[in-house]
């Protein structure tokens, strides 16, 4: 269990990381307002911008589902299936 | 070997029933690992020796009568390990989130907003307690001391609070189940470091200002109180006398 913590914990601070950047980039206008979560830009556009958009989104989403992935999603699954094939969770 | 022998041996020994050493375990030390909770602490740490065990027979490692491990390489690869990290980190948000600069300051005008940084909120938020001054009939209905003479007063009396607690309790637990009360003491009093600092920028807080001023001093005795009953109540599962007793043998540094 210890194991997949980390692994999730991994990739919620490293795509954390990368989404914070990139909402920093393009989703603050000033420092003194809405700092990342600001709405997207809309004119000006270039193509370096609507790359770094779309991947700030796969970065957030990548953080949460990959968290809860590892974190929720995998240890229940395991102790689903020892549940149903019956193996003790500390074996005597 | 027959069993009066044995009876005469421990009688002999003029230790009764009581274990011959720190290693035996008691009878009710046994009888307290047959079950729940400290059946599994049980297998946990006997699981954990043996691996332990185990991995010292099939190392090639000498072991030696030390104190601690070298500082080369073992405690160096981990402080580099984790200056690297942080370097890494300052350098990458210093490229990648360069801080914004403000305009100089003007020093003509006074700003709207006059609050210290944020590390001493709590400090600010004392020297906020005016409604606590009591006007005293015996002078006539005024105040003793100014309200700001008395904001000083209690920076006074807090951080000599602080700086006498740790004569208060020289204890050698090191987990709060085993001190509940000074645990909760230091519950509640970081509960009101984080109070008595939204006290301080009572004017930023979409609250009423006599309610927020209430709660400052009210949640921190909740909280004390709720970890108090807490930590008492997780004495039980954490078998608190039989660890008493190992802290008990622990010899004096």
């Amino acid at each position: 269990m210890a194991d997949e913590f980390a692994k999730g914990f991994t990739i919620f601070i490293s795509a954390g990381l990368a989404w914070m950047t990139l909402a920093g980039w393009y989703n603050t206008p000033s420092f003194e307002g809405t700092q990342l979560l600001a709405p997207n830009p809309t004119s000006g556009l270039t193509v370096y911008t609507q790359v770094g958009l779309v991947v700030k989104e796969a970065m957030l989403w990548f953080a949460v589902l990959g968290f809860l992935t590892f974190v929720v999603v995998i240890p229940i699954a395991r102790k689903a299936r020892d549940a149903y094939t019956g193996t003790p969770e500390i074996p005597e | 070997m027959s069993d009066t022998n044995d009876d005469k041996d421990v009688a002999a020994d003029g230790t009764g029933i009581v274990a011959p050493d720190d290693e035996t375990p008691t009878w009710r030390e046994r009888k307290e690992r047959t079950e729940g909770l400290s059946r599994l602490t049980y297998e946990y740490f006997e699981r954990a020796r043996r691996e332990d065990q185990d991995l010292r027979i099939e190392s090639d490692y000498v072991e030696r009568d030390v104190l601690a491990f070298p500082t080369w390489p073992h405690e160096m690869v981990r402080n580099l390990a984790l200056t690297s990290f942080f370097v890494g980190m300052i350098i990458f948000l210093a490229a990648a989130l360069p801080p914004h600069i403000g305009a100089p300051a003007n020093s003509t005008q006074t700003p709207a907003v006059i609050l210290p940084d944020w590390y001493l909120y709590w400090s600010f938020g004392l020297l906020k307690l005016g409604p606590l001054n009591p006007e005293l009939s015996l002078l006539g209905g005024s105040k003793l001391m100014a309200d700001r003479a008395y904001g000083v007063v209690a920076n006074i009396v807090v951080v000599g609070f602080i700086s006498i607690v740790p004569f208060l309790n020289k204890g050698a637990a090191r987990r709060p189940v085993e001190q509940p009360f000074w645990a909760a003491l230091g519950v509640g009093g970081v509960v009101f470091a984080f109070t008595i600092s939204a006290l301080a920028v009572k004017n930023l807080i979409s609250m009423s200002s006599t309610l927020l001023f209430d709660l400052a001093f009210l949640l921190p005795i909740a909280a004390t109180c709720i970890s108090y009953a807490v930590l008492k109540s997780m004495r039980e599962g954490y078998m608190f006398e039989l660890n008493r007793r190992y802290y008990r043998l622990r010899p004096p540094k």
